[in-house]
């Protein structure tokens, strides 16, 4: 008995060696010209896209996912004998972070530069956004009018009393939103817009964006605030129910008629600790152009920032909008701001 | 406590010098973290004591006492009626009762929203039988206590299911003869004599439940682990999470010491005539109203554990099965079970090590530090991913410095960090569930066996060995199942060309994409359910 363990063992062993092999001769895999990305997104779209920048290039995407917090800190420890080369995350406010804890170096490349939106990336070059989310109202469509709607500002009115939808916020969404307030209109306002918000909870915070909206096919609440592309996640989902609930909202976007609807990147900066800086801009670069931008706005629906990329059909359906050209480094530094006030105004 | 020390020349030996290098080994994150508690609690100390801190405790404080009632409750009944009585399809039950250990818990959170929450599958079963109901509510602390408790009684139930099994009959005997009632054997005699397993089982459950983030973080309610990660990623002050942790493990500690209190008041030698008459443990056949009814009692936290949650992950992976199904799904199934098996067999021995070594050693006041040393399982994992970061980096940084070399590539992507941190991070479970079964033995049969002239090596091969043999199989099966449920650690520190079954499934539900997880998740429980197979079947050879 003790020798077919053994053996099984073994074998066992021996294929979770083979499969290291790259770790055990780290040498021999920079030769092979390599990247590695630290990411905090976990998309099989982004796999795709790691692979035809393999195959365009023969340089290979080495990536260590992980939420951007720990791969952060980890930058950190690491130092300069850190294996990062970039650091992508899912919102501007942790590459503000990075930036400030000096794990970024500033990157200048004119194909960069004249595609993303200034708003869009950091003003020194240490970071760039490379896909935009709008976080927007969606309504149930058979008791809510449209018309009833206008700004964020405008859900604190009684009106709105046990009808709101949202999630905590732990939430890094909600807290580049609640940034944004206070960006726009100042540290008391925003206080006291969260804590209408709150009154106007229809259900103690609970669940992810999904949830949300399902929770308004549920009768639980009428309008839900969340991020554009999980309502394409639902139309396009393979379970009916989510594709019901998704069919059942409208789509809202808050403050047209001022400063424009609240939105977020996901982003990447090359890191400090790369040696292979002339890569780490290659395949930026590479993320921004026409096509591979068309894939993040087809397999993700997410909003492209390369103004030439087309975004997917369903984007489309949902219509052009303004969005808030708010310096998405305010986010960043008002972030921890968001979430004491958040906290004070006992936002679970 | 170290004044008390007489007589240390006599009684200092190697053991003790071993197993205090050993618990130093084996607790340096703990070091770690402990020495950055010297430089204070962080900026945003006095937002957190004043906003949330005590709601936080509050909450994890419910559901210690909601998790530790029902998991005690589900966990000795249901060992009770599988030790105790025979029946139609008892291995199969048996088998089952393990299962819900195979299915991470907060997979249990989605699939129980899933299920009951709206639009969910037995909600639509409700409805097609012409009843109205929208939802079943889970999202609070009571369905957090509900998930956790059927995902987690199978500790309860393995240390204890063991311990009443190796009841003689005479045991019973001796109470019948003595007028004493079949219910009242049942409290006032079996279930204190079970007491080490009992305890030791309930106190996995209370780590794993202090641990838990994805289901609370799910469900919205917010404990001291959701509020150590608030304050690390939301605050941006990673200062004062570690030194929340380090309350925890304050806490923890104290629960540690009165464990071991409750233990020392309570050590019973029933092996000694249990190994006299070992064939006179009987079994009665369950019949009648009794069988329907204990059954029953089995069959509960096998549904909400087990089948009602494989079942909605079964649906979904049947959705998804076209776009998730391939290759790569299996590869990283070889590999969780590979570093699962490396991990488990590693911390198995180096728990027999430390429990031995603090026996063979005559300080008594040095054993604090095996203590020490088991602390990992409480510790958050990302927050030991920290700590284990910066001892690395502590390590590349002395040999850049002394020998000008830069190692950094080699300890940031190597597989035996990760390995390290599974064996900190996991120890207590090997440790406690054996130290259960080691007091159980006592003393007599090793100390016969040195006055016969056996050296202590030999004695424990010869002696304890073969006698903690199913216990070291039990605890060699349960790290296995840990380890390849992990997540925060192997998130950080795992090499980027190695990945696991649990961190795919992570990736996709952290997406909100619940039904795109399940199919790394069934492989999962498949993988899991393979190895409790093997456990049982082992157990049952080695009776």
């Amino acid at each position: 008995m003790i020798r077919i363990y053994a053996l099984i063992f073994t074998l066992l062993f021996a294929i979770s060696c083979t499969n290291n092999k790259e770790v055990q001769n780290p040498v021999e895999e920079t030769k092979k010209e390599s990247l590695t990305l630290y990411t905090h997104r976990h998309y099989d779209s982004d796999k795709l896209i790691f692979k035809k920048f393999e195959e365009k290039t023969g340089i290979k995407i080495n990536v260590v996912k992980a939420s951007a917090d720990e791969l952060i800190q980890k930058m950190e420890t690491e130092g300069n004998q850190s294996p990062a080369d970039l650091l992508l995350t899912v919102d501007a406010g942790r590459l503000v972070r990075a930036k400030n804890k000096n794990l970024l170096q500033s990157s200048s490349s004119d194909l960069l530069n004249t595609t993303i939106p200034t708003h869009l990336k950091d003003s020194s070059n240490y970071w760039f956004g490379l896909t935009k989310r709008a976080r927007v109202i969606v309504y149930n469509k058979k008791t809510v009018d449209s018309s009833d709607l206008s700004d964020y500002e405008d859900l604190v009115n009684e009106n709105w009393k046990n009808k709101i939808l949202i999630r905590s916020s732990n939430n890094i969404y909600n807290q580049s939103l609640m940034a944004s307030i206070i960006a726009n209109k100042g540290e008391d306002s925003a206080k006291k817009w969260a804590e209408g918000i709150v009154n106007n909870f229809a259900r103690s915070p609970k669940g992810n964006d999904r949830d949300q909206v399902k929770a308004i096919l549920a009768n639980e609440g009428e309008i839900a605030i969340i991020n554009t592309y999980y309502l394409g996640k639902l139309i396009n989902s393979k379970d009916s129910n989510e594709v019901a609930a998704g069919n059942a909202v409208g789509i809202f976007f808050p403050n047209q008629e001022n400063r424009g609807t609240h939105i977020n990147v996901s982003g990447i900066g090359v890191a400090k600790s790369s040696k292979n800086k002339e890569n780490a801009i290659k395949f930026i670069e590479f993320l921004i152009s026409k096509d591979i931008q068309e894939i993040f706005a087809k397999a993700n629906y997410e909003y492209p920032v390369n103004n030439d990329a087309k975004s997917s059909e369903l984007l489309k359906s949902w219509g052009q909008f303004k969005e808030d050209k708010l310096s998405l480094t305010k986010l960043g530094e008002l972030n921890k701001k968001a979430v004491i006030l958040f906290d004070e105004v006992k936002w679970p | 406590m170290f004044l008390k020390i007489k007589h240390f020349k006599r009684d200092f030996n190697k053991w003790t010098l071993l197993i205090v290098a050993l618990s130093l080994f084996l607790a340096i994150p703990i070091f770690s973290i402990l020495i950055s508690l010297f430089s204070g609690n962080g900026e945003m100390w006095e937002h957190i004591t004043s906003y949330f801190l005590f709601d936080y405790i509050k909450n994890s404080a419910i559901l210690i006492f909601g998790t530790g009632l029902l998991t005690f409750t589900i966990g000795t009944s249901s060992a009770w009626i599988v030790a105790k009585y025979t029946f139609k399809y008892k291995k199969v039950i048996e088998w089952l009762l393990f299962m819900p250990l195979a299915i991470p818990s907060y997979i249990v959170a989605y699939t129980y929203v899933g299920l009951i929450g709206y639009g969910g599958t037995f909600i639509e079963i409700l409805r097609d039988f012409g009843l109205s109901i929208n939802r079943i509510e889970m999202m609070n602390i009571y369905g957090l206590i509900w998930v956790l408790s059927f995902s987690l009684y199978p500790y309860v139930y393995a240390g204890t299911r063991t311990i009443f099994q190796s009841y003689p009959s005479q045991l019973k005997h001796t109470a019948s003869l003595l007028g004493v009632s079949n219910k009242k054997y049942f409290f006032s005699v079996a279930l204190p004599l079970a007491s080490p397993g009992i305890i030791g089982g309930m106190f996995l459950v209370f780590m794993e439940v202090l641990n838990d983030y994805g289901a609370a973080k799910y469900y919205g309610v917010n404990t001291f682990t959701t509020g150590i990660f608030r304050t690390w990623t939301a605050l941006e002050d990673l200062q004062s999470s570690i030194y929340l942790s380090a309350i925890l493990v304050i806490l923890v500690f104290i629960l540690v010491l009165i464990v071991k209190w409750l233990r020392g008041r309570r050590s019973y030698n029933l092996k000694q005539t249990n190994a006299i008459h070992k064939n006179e443990i009987k079994r009665t056949k369950l019949s009648g109203l009794k069988r329907i009814l204990y059954l029953g009692i089995l069959l509960v936290p096998i549904l909400f554990g087990f089948i009602l949650p494989l079942m909605q992950l079964v649906i979904w992976g049947i959705q998804t099965f076209d776009s998730m199904f391939n290759y790569d799904l299996i590869i990283l199934g070889l590999e969780s079970l590979s570093l699962g098996l490396s991990t488990a067999l590693l911390v198995v021995f180096l728990a027999c090590l430390l429990i031995y070594l603090s026996k063979w050693n005559y300080f008594k006041q040095f054993n604090v530090f095996s203590k020490i040393a088991t602390l990992g399982y409480v510790i958050p994992g990302a927050i030991i991913g920290v700590g284990i970061i910066r001892t690395s980096k502590s390590l590349t940084d002395l040999f850049s410095f002394q020998f000008n070399l830069e190692i950094g590539h080699l300890v940031y992507n190597s597989i035996l960090v990760l390995i390290y941190a599974y064996m900190f991070r996991f120890i207590a479970v090997a440790y406690n569930s054996i130290e259960g079964n080691t007091l159980k033995l006592g003393k007599n049969l090793s100390e016969s066996s040195y006055l016969l002239g056996y050296g202590k090596i030999k004695t424990f091969f010869k002696i304890d060995f073969p006698l903690l043999k199913n216990a070291l199989i039990s605890s060699f099966v349960l790290v296995l199942i840990d380890v390849m449920k992990e997540l925060p650690l192997t998130l950080i520190l795992k090499p980027y060309n190695l990945s696991t079954l649990a961190v795919r499934a992570y990736e996709y539900a952290e997406d909100e994409r619940v039904a795109e997880a399940a199919l790394p998740a069934l492989f999962l429980i498949f993988l899991i359910g393979t190895m409790i197979t093997l456990l049982n079947y082992k157990l049952k050879e080695n009776k």
